[in-house]
């Protein structure tokens, strides 16, 4: 069952994130993807995260395409024109890519090419807008394609976001645009994503939560320094800095949040720091195994 | 104002070098690198000395009205005789300037500046990106604010992920976004913000 089957049939959907390597070596990437394998429903494959150079995710994507992964392609407004966007977007549909995720993208001085030019030639509703253009057979000048696309377009927003104003304009827009589903940044604080799904409750669209399993206390320090709109509350915080098993302190804090979020969303996004080796663990501790 | 910042001795110098025994002479601009002190006549004769120091021929140095606008080269000469003399121009204005000296004259034309940015002056404070001139003017859509140059993105339909609690988290100031949320619920136009503007004809500039 794809992506879009899944979410119709109403059940709560587990997806994960894999970064494609920085090089060619895609061997370890597929033990990774072994690993999620009949465990999640998708796999999103990131868009040179961070701004750093990465394989791009319309290769990787259709590497594990062929090893049977549904998977949500990511796709940013930093790196392309809106000529290249629509390129990708076909080569996507070509190689099997059924489900892309739109976004704006991080910005080019937070990565290791802080040098280069910042495209942005679309926002992210602009892509969602084309997307849903040339699923229709046309593309953005309204030229006739030969073959439409069928791509099921997703939208990405930070639940920690505030004020709440513009966010709320935003996402109508994307859903407007043609979004069919949310996935979320990173839910730390479950009381911020609950006032924030109370507050949506009105927009009918699936929203998958984003999960990051803390792993160190050095790493939560990092994130919160150095990742946008990563919102820690400090009582988790101090339990990684007092664990002695910091990994499991940090599965029991991710497992928490999920129970105390899944009322109020149809899915979590599981974004490990590094590997999946635990993601498994983690959806057994919050029974969606 | 065209905001400009002064390039590293050392890139200058990397020019320079050169043709260090060719006469040069330093060119300042008095209004927005003047309003800066990127390129008044403070800076240039700082420039001049800092050169002579490391043994370049600067026979001298002049501060232009407004080097982006300039009658003719006969003219600029006439009021300024030593630019004639000199065989190299190392030009403290903005992009425009050096331009436009580039191709009035048959010198050799360096630019001491780097230029960064269409800003305001306000008072003494400079505010930098008020204008990305991408030739199609949005900025009825949110009270004269402009999200194009005000947002490292160039969002057009409302802030990126990266805005929190009012912050752009590109840069070390409020986000473009939440002044225009602010200013739109100030002058009761927010239901204006629900447009979704389309992409940019960046054809219109040509």
């Amino acid at each position: 069952m794809g992506l879009e089957e899944a979410i119709r049939s109403g059940k709560f959907i587990v997806t994960a994130e894999i970064c494609p390597p920085k090089g060619t070596d895609i061997s370890g990437f597929f033990s990774e993807a072994a690993l999620l394998q009949g465990i999640v429903d998708a796999v999103n494959v990131t868009d040179c995260p961070r701004a750093m150079v990465r394989m791009s995710p319309l290769v990787f994507s259709n590497e594990l395409i062929k090893i049977n992964i549904d998977t949500i392609m990511h796709l940013t407004c930093r790196d392309r024109n809106r000529i290249a966007i629509q390129s990708d977007l076909l080569a996507a549909h070509a190689l099997g890519v059924r489900n892309v995720l739109a976004m704006s993208g991080d910005f080019t001085t937070m990565g290791d090419h802080p040098y280069a030019k910042p495209v942005f030639d679309l926002d992210s509703v602009q892509m969602l807008q084309v997307i849903n253009k040339m699923n229709s057979g046309f593309d953005l000048m309204d030229n006739p394609l030969e073959g439409a696309t069928s791509l099921y377009a997703g939208a990405v927003v930070n639940p920690g976001t505030r004020p709440l104003g513009f966010a709320r304009i935003k996402l109508q827009k994307k859903i407007s645009a043609g979004a069919r589903f949310i996935q979320t940044q990173a839910v730390f604080d479950a009381d911020l994503f609950n006032e924030f799904m109370d507050e949506f409750k009105s927009v009918n669209i699936p929203v998958i939560a984003g999960i990051i399993p803390l792993r160190s206390a050095k790493s939560t320090g990092f994130m919160i320094e150095n990742i946008p709109g990563v919102k820690i509350p400090q009582a988790a915080v101090n339990r990684m800095e007092s664990a002695s098993d910091p990994v499991t302190e940090g599965l029991k804090i991710a497992a928490e949040t999920i129970d105390r979020i899944r009322e109020n969303c149809q899915g979590v996004h599981i974004m490990p720091i590094g590997k999946h080796d635990h993601t498994k663990r983690l959806l057994e501790m919050c029974s969606l195994l | 104002m065209i905001v400009t910042r002064s390039k590293p001795i050392e890139e200058i110098m990397d020019q320079i070098d050169p043709i260090m025994d060719r006469k040069i002479c330093v060119i300042g601009c008095s209004l927005c690198a003047g309003k800066l002190k990127t390129g008044g006549e403070p800076e240039v004769k700082n420039m001049i000395s800092q050169l002579r120091d490391k043994r370049a021929n600067v026979i001298d140095g002049v501060v232009l009205k407004h080097a982006c606008s300039i009658e003719s080269w006969e003219s600029l000469i006439k009021e300024q005789p030593v630019i004639s003399d000199a065989e190299v121009l190392l030009v403290m204005s903005c992009g425009i300037g050096v331009s436009l000296l580039g191709r009035l004259c048959d010198k050799i034309v360096i630019p001491a500046l780097d230029t960064v940015s269409l800003g305001a002056a306000l008072n003494d404070e400079i505010l930098l990106e008020m204008c990305s001139m991408c030739g199609q003017c949005t900025t009825g859509f949110f009270s004269g604010l402009c999200p194009k140059s005000g947002c490292p993105k160039s969002q057009l339909n409302g802030p990126c992920g990266g805005s929190n609690d009012g912050e752009c988290e590109v840069r070390d100031r409020k986000c473009i976004w939440t002044m225009i949320y602010e200013a739109m619920e100030a002058k009761n136009m927010l239901s204006m913000l629900n447009e979704t503007l389309p992409p940019t004809e960046y054809n219109r500039r040509l």
